[in-house]
């Protein structure tokens, strides 16, 4: 099985909104493969229809090999996905320490994987009993990456990890990914074109709710017609 | 130490506040009256809090604005008040549901085979609505004609000492037979809620776990069924004391059976859709209430029989001196107090720290705080987020529960002492924070103060310095100054005094 991830042709509704209109894509094992697009062009709505947040109405979804759409979230998390959130959703008024021990699914996971996390992260050492609320931006965005990590997960799903954060604290930001991505697949939501293209292996680009365009990362960064015309920087 | 003051900033204050509120309100009072609205108060704020800790636990979690809190709270009193005094009634019930609960863990297991089957949405509602059409016809056609109402009629004029029922029991036969009808009630049930996909476990270990389950549930409900005269005889000879502790362990576990039914028949289908959820859990508190009247009548109780703990005819001098004697009331600066009273406030404080425990450092805890703020992530993360949702609604409820047994021998049991309860919580929950379990307490202590000092002023009537005559109100304001408090509270912090911005 060489993908750790299928998407075939989902549609998927919010209340009467139809979002996706038809996305396919594929995540290689042990790629970091990113998802481009306009705002509001369903990137979001594609991580949340894959782990069944809002679950697609038709089309398939494989994780390793197996059907996994229509399940609940938690079974198809479960199974080995890790989901990280736009707006890094930590949990305010848990501590650090606790935010990363309730992503535990066998007893003993954060001692198993504590020193890599630390590894990437040194700072969440430091703040490990300080409230989730209190973390600055940059911080809670390292310590959702990390929740991400203390279960077995052969899978992450990273929304926008750059979104509002200060240079400095993106550049650590590419840097703990791309040590991550040794251990696990990753498909990443990312508005930052530099960051994306200093970190994909392969892109898929969503239009107005369809995928229209995958391939290779770096024949990307050669085809400026088409960054223009789907991403609309340079 | 800045870091903590700054931390618990609200809290200190708030703290702060109270007491001096209650200093100053005891400069024009002796100080025996003003202890003991005082102790009146906080017995009012632990009573409250049990109500109100669920209600904004059940919130918090589940954005669900339980109006049927109060009819659990009312039907803990009441089972509370069979059990203490005639048990026959749930020596008569236990066995049903027992059974019932057997047909639903087997069928909960066969069931899925079932449901794999049936592969489209539109078959699936169809199996699911004839499963639960069966399973009521079966539950109404074995439970036709049971006389509940006769089961359970006690005479409450002897108060103070179990009254057996003098009419006869159901015959045996009968009721081995509605036995095996609410069995077979269950069967479609199970079938209903079993899981619509297999589990990677070992499916035979899991096969023999529920038959070992159904036959223990079986089993034991026979075993209440054949013991059940030898059984009523041995509990009506209980001591008073072991019969309130069955009354308490009898009303919560109601409550939270009640309170597990509630979610996952009313609730859980409507996720998402909170108006349909207010209208079915207001729709609950009538016909609860109804149905309350339906089975125990509409008249009142007076209070139920306290532990002989509690019930001694004497007046002792301290707390020491009450642990030999058993006085029915301590000398607190010269006036007796109920110590009855004391026993619900270190109910409302030993529940206060418990649940406060449960929150702070368990697992489970963890996931409830975590899942207040965002449910979505923690079912994100591969928690079963909506068991949690059902275990809290049952612990809530509960908790609901087990005040309605301890408010039993202090207010009383009638069908309509939940309404003051529930108005009075839901206006703490919502001065404290919606959702917030410190929020809870505090706005059930500034509450039960407020109603305890109203009390009090509106008979004694307040001197004000640059009035001559004092100013008497009438009952009716110390009611509405709880309303009045809240109004302040919001207009001062919209979201209550632990509320979240969003």
């Amino acid at each position: 099985m060489n993908n750790v991830l299928e998407v075939h042709d989902i549609q998927t509704f919010i209340g009467q909104y139809h979002i996706l209109e038809g996305v396919s894509l594929e995540v290689p094992r042990g790629s970091i493969t990113v998802l481009l697009g306009r705002n509001g062009a369903g990137k979001t709505t594609t991580l949340k229809s894959i782990i069944g947040l809002t679950p697609p109405k038709t089309g398939a979804v494989l994780f390793n090999g197996a059907e996994i759409q229509g399940k609940p979230t938690f079974r198809i998390t479960g199974q080995g996905i890790g989901y990280v959130p736009e707006h890094r959703a930590v949990f305010r008024d848990l501590t650090v320490e606790e935010n990363l021990r309730i992503a535990e699914r066998k007893k003993g996971d954060l001692a198993l994987r504590g020193d890599f996390i630390f590894n990437l992260f040194p700072d969440l050492k430091r703040l490990i009993k300080l409230p989730g609320g209190h973390l600055s931006g940059g911080q809670q965005q390292m310590l959702a990456v990390a929740r991400a990590l203390v279960p077995e997960n052969t899978l992450l799903l990273i929304d926008e990890p750059s979104e509002g954060l200060a240079p400095v604290i993106i550049e650590q930001m590419i840097e703990a990914i791309r040590q991550l991505s040794a251990y696990t697949t990753v498909l990443l939501v990312e508005q930052n074109f530099i960051m994306a293209s200093q970190l994909a292996d392969r892109y898929t680009i969503i239009e107005s709710g369809r995928s229209v365009k995958s391939g290779q990362m770096a024949d990307l960064v050669k085809d400026g017609d088409t960054i223009r015309r789907y991403l609309g920087a340079t | 130490m800045t870091g903590f003051l700054r931390n618990n900033r609200t809290i200190l204050l708030t703290l702060v506040f109270l007491l001096g509120m209650i200093a100053f309100t005891f400069q024009g009072l002796e100080p025996k009256v003003g202890m003991s609205i005082l102790l009146s108060g906080i017995t009012l704020a632990a009573l409250f809090f049990l109500i109100a800790s669920g209600l904004s636990l059940i919130f918090g979690l589940m954005d669900v604005l339980n109006f049927a809190h109060g009819v659990i709270f009312v039907l803990g009193a009441f089972v509370g008040l069979s059990t203490l005094m005639n048990p026959r009634l749930l020596f008569n019930t236990l066995p049903f549901f027992l059974s019932a609960a057997g047909g639903v863990a087997i069928a909960r297991h066969l069931g899925t085979p079932l449901w794999q089957r049936v592969n489209t949405e539109r078959g699936r509602k169809i199996l699911w609505w004839s499963l639960l059409v069966l399973a009521f016809a079966l539950l109404a056609f074995g439970l036709r004609r049971f006389p509940i109402r006769t089961l359970n009629a006690f005479s409450i004029t002897t108060v103070g000492g179990a009254v057996p029922t003098a009419l006869a029991q159901e015959p045996l036969g009968l009721m081995i037979q509605r036995v095996a009808f609410l069995f077979l009630a269950g069967l479609p049930f199970g079938l209903a809620v079993a899981p619509r996909e297999l589990r990677q476990e070992n499916r035979r270990a899991a096969l023999w776990k529920s038959i070992a389950i159904t036959l223990g549930l079986l089993v034991s409900a026979f075993a209440i069924l054949l013991l059940r005269d030898p059984g009523e005889q041995f509990i009506l000879g209980l001591s008073v004391d072991w019969r309130f502790l069955l009354a308490l362990t009898a009303g919560t576990l109601a409550g939270m059976l009640a309170g597990a039914g509630i979610e996952i028949v009313l609730i859980r289908p409507f996720y998402g859709n909170p108006v349909t959820q207010l209208v079915l859990t207001l729709g609950l508190m009538i016909a609860g209430t109804d149905l309350i009247e339906a089975v125990w009548g509409e008249e009142s109780h007076p209070p139920m029989e306290p532990p002989s703990w509690f019930n001694g005819a004497c007046r002792s001098d301290s707390l020491i001196a009450w642990f030999s004697e058993h006085c029915r009331s301590i000398d607190v600066l010269g006036r007796a107090f109920p110590t009855y009273r004391l026993f619900i406030i270190f109910v409302g404080i030993a529940i206060f720290i418990g649940v406060g425990i449960l929150l702070k450092r368990t697992r489970l805890g963890m996931i409830i705080r975590a899942g207040v703020q965002d449910s979505e992530m923690v079912q994100a993360l591969g928690i079963n987020v909506r068991q949690v949702f059902t275990l809290v609604f049952a612990l809530g409820s509960g908790l609901a529960a087990l005040g309605g047994v301890i408010a039993a021998p202090f207010l009383g049991v009638f069908s309509g002492m939940g309404q003051i309860f529930i108005l009075q919580a839901f206006i703490a929950v919502v001065i404290g924070g919606m959702g917030s379990y410190t929020g809870a307490a505090i706005g059930t202590l500034i509450l039960g103060l407020a109603r305890a000092y109203g009390d009090h002023f509106v008979a004694a009537g307040i001197d004000l310095p640059f009035l001559a005559n004092t100013i008497k109100g009438s009952p009716a304001i110390a009611r509405a100054s709880t309303v009045l408090i809240m109004a302040i509270v919001l207009l001062v912090r919209p979201a209550g005094i632990f509320g979240k911005k969003e």
